[in-house]
């Protein structure tokens, strides 16, 4: 089988997500404190988070069993592996079998059942509470992405996000079609669900009635919170990634010497910017919407995916 | 311009005004419902400048500049004055669940395709997606005003319903006669006028809304 991507570059790629995962957040947040007036943390307070809550002990429930311990680092296993299937440098497929959009998709899925299912076991109520409301909105979400992908991969012929990206050649916005519009729209809507921001989810908020997926991770500690907080990071610039590879290919094709590679991985910070900028603004324009009002915001991704995919297809 | 350019544009900006269709059956708020319809009247605008540039008809750069000046600019700031001036709740009163007002907009969005794709490839060649796009805007316009109690809200719907209208008739004849489009400009502005002044009449009088009329017996 051969591919544009072998198996060094894929791994040099996994990489530099994970490590560029926790700036994504401080820049967020830092913009956010800007837009608010406020000096903020500095960009770099994720990683100074995470080497602390390595360094500490963990605490574990009473009623929490000996599963409890494995969710940590069942969930940012998957969520690392989901991160290996995004192209970040170089456009193409991959040189050897690794899985496509739908199996990416499935990994944040199985990331998000984890934790919900670690959230449960220790038994505490906003643990519990958390859950059940992340599992109300994951199968309104998940369906949703499903469909945006579908749109773009009926024209392209293919799920493998590096060769989709690669069709969508380098001609990025004139190349848009009909149905590319809408599909960004719908992902534009869902994308502050699926990296738990402001409207949907509030990540600044430790122990109110409001949040859902930190209420997933108050049980846990220590290594085990650093674990679930670099999942949540990772999952984050994956998702960016996603959007990118969708909607924004303008990725340098030419050449595969470093050069090439530094000019990939540029254009690929320059896009999960402007995404991030579109983050911060979101954040601080809007309030966080009631739990029951989620369903309407999310049923107009929901609407736009479905008439995107209609434009493709009829 | 090249022909194929002009079909791709006017599918886009098709497709964004789906986008704004959309946004005003789901929105909560009246004002957003208002931006969102004078957004889709400003693609419309654009819209008709782009067949005019390709096409080199005069008429269509006025239609254009009509379009942007009433319907973009004039009619929602004049609604904007009258939420303002009534004091109403800002809140759209939907008559069923927005969620399912949405749904029943799918069905249509995908109902118009599917009867726009029995006129086969004569349709692609005369119009893109121009036909489906207008018919499903229309429909949804009419959903919107059967489906919200409040005059206000069904005026937003009358006029993203009259939009439809005009996208389609404008991308299917590559432009009316000019004297149709300004009654048809002028027949909007007419139904606007005569609703604002029925719905501020109505409240300074008797201090009710359309929907409390249904239970007068004559």
């Amino acid at each position: 089988m051969t591919g544009d991507r072998p198996l060094e570059l894929v791994l040099l790629e996994l990489t530099l997500l994970v490590l560029l995962g926790p700036l994504v957040t401080g820049a967020i947040q830092k913009m956010k404190a800007r837009l608010q007036c406020r000096q903020g943390a500095g960009v770099l307070q994720p990683y100074r988070d995470l080497a602390k809550l390595l360094r500490k002990g963990t605490v574990q429930a009473d009623t929490a069993s000996g599963f409890f311990w494995a969710i940590p680092i069942l969930v940012l296993a998957s969520t690392v592996a989901a991160g290996a299937l995004v192209p970040v440098a170089r456009l193409g497929p991959p040189g050897f079998p690794l899985g496509d959009a739908v199996m990416l998709l499935g990994l944040l899925a199985l990331a998000r059942f984890l934790t919900a299912i670690g959230a449960l076991d220790a038994g505490g109520a906003f643990g519990g509470m958390g859950a059940s409301r992340e599992m109300t909105v994951a199968p309104l979400v998940e369906p949703v992405l499903m469909m945006v992908v579908f749109s773009t991969a009926v024209a392209a012929g293919t799920t493998e996000l590096g060769a989709l990206a690669a069709h969508r050649g380098t001609s990025w916005f004139l190349a848009w079609r009909a149905a590319d519009f809408l599909g960004f729209a719908a992902m534009l809507v869902l994308l502050p669900a699926e990296t738990g921001r402001i409207p949907v989810d509030n990540p600044d908020t430790h122990l109110e009635l409001t949040m859902l997926h930190e209420g997933m991770l108050l049980e846990h500690s220590g290594p085990g919170l650093g674990c679930m907080m670099l999942a949540s990071h990772t999952r984050q610039i994956v998702t960016l990634g996603l959007v990118a590879a969708l909607f924004f290919p303008v990725t340098p094709m030419g050449g595969s010497g470093a050069l090439a590679l530094l000019l990939g991985v540029g254009s690929f910070a320059v896009k999960v910017g402007v995404l991030v900028v579109f983050l911060a603004l979101v954040e601080s324009s809007y309030a966080k919407l009631r739990l029951f009002r989620v369903p309407q915001y999310l049923g107009v991704g929901f609407v736009c995916a479905l008439v995107a995919l209609a434009l493709r297809i009829l | 311009m090249s022909s194929e350019t002009v079909h791709a544009i006017i599918d886009d900006i098709g497709a964004l005004l789906l986008f704004t269709m959309i946004l005003i059956v789901a929105a909560g708020q009246i004002y957003r419902a208002i931006y969102a319809v004078a957004a889709q009247s400003l693609l419309i605008a654009i819209a008709a400048a782009v067949l005019a540039a390709s096409t080199g008809n005069r008429d269509l750069w006025v239609i254009a500049g009509l379009t942007l000046g009433v319907k973009a600019i004039g009619l929602p700031w004049g609604l904007h004055v009258v939420v303002q001036r009534m004091n109403v709740r800002r809140e759209v009163e939907p008559v069923i669940p927005i969620a399912a007002t949405l749904a029943l907009a799918v069905a249509i969005v995908v109902m118009a395709f599917q009867v726009s794709a029995s006129l086969g490839p004569i349709r692609q060649a005369i119009t893109g997606n121009a036909l489906p796009v207008g018919i499903a805007l229309t429909l949804t316009g009419v959903l919107v005003m059967a489906t919200r109690r409040t005059a206000l809200t069904q005026m937003v719907g009358l006029f993203a319903s009259e939009n439809g209208l005009f996208f389609t008739a404008m991308a299917v004849t590559q432009g009316m006669p000019l004297i149709i489009e300004i009654g048809v400009i002028l027949d909007v502005i007419l139904a606007a006028l005569v609703m604002t002044i029925m719905v501020l009449r109505v409240r300074s009088t008797v201090d009710a809304d359309i929907a409390d009329l249904d239970r007068l017996r004559g």
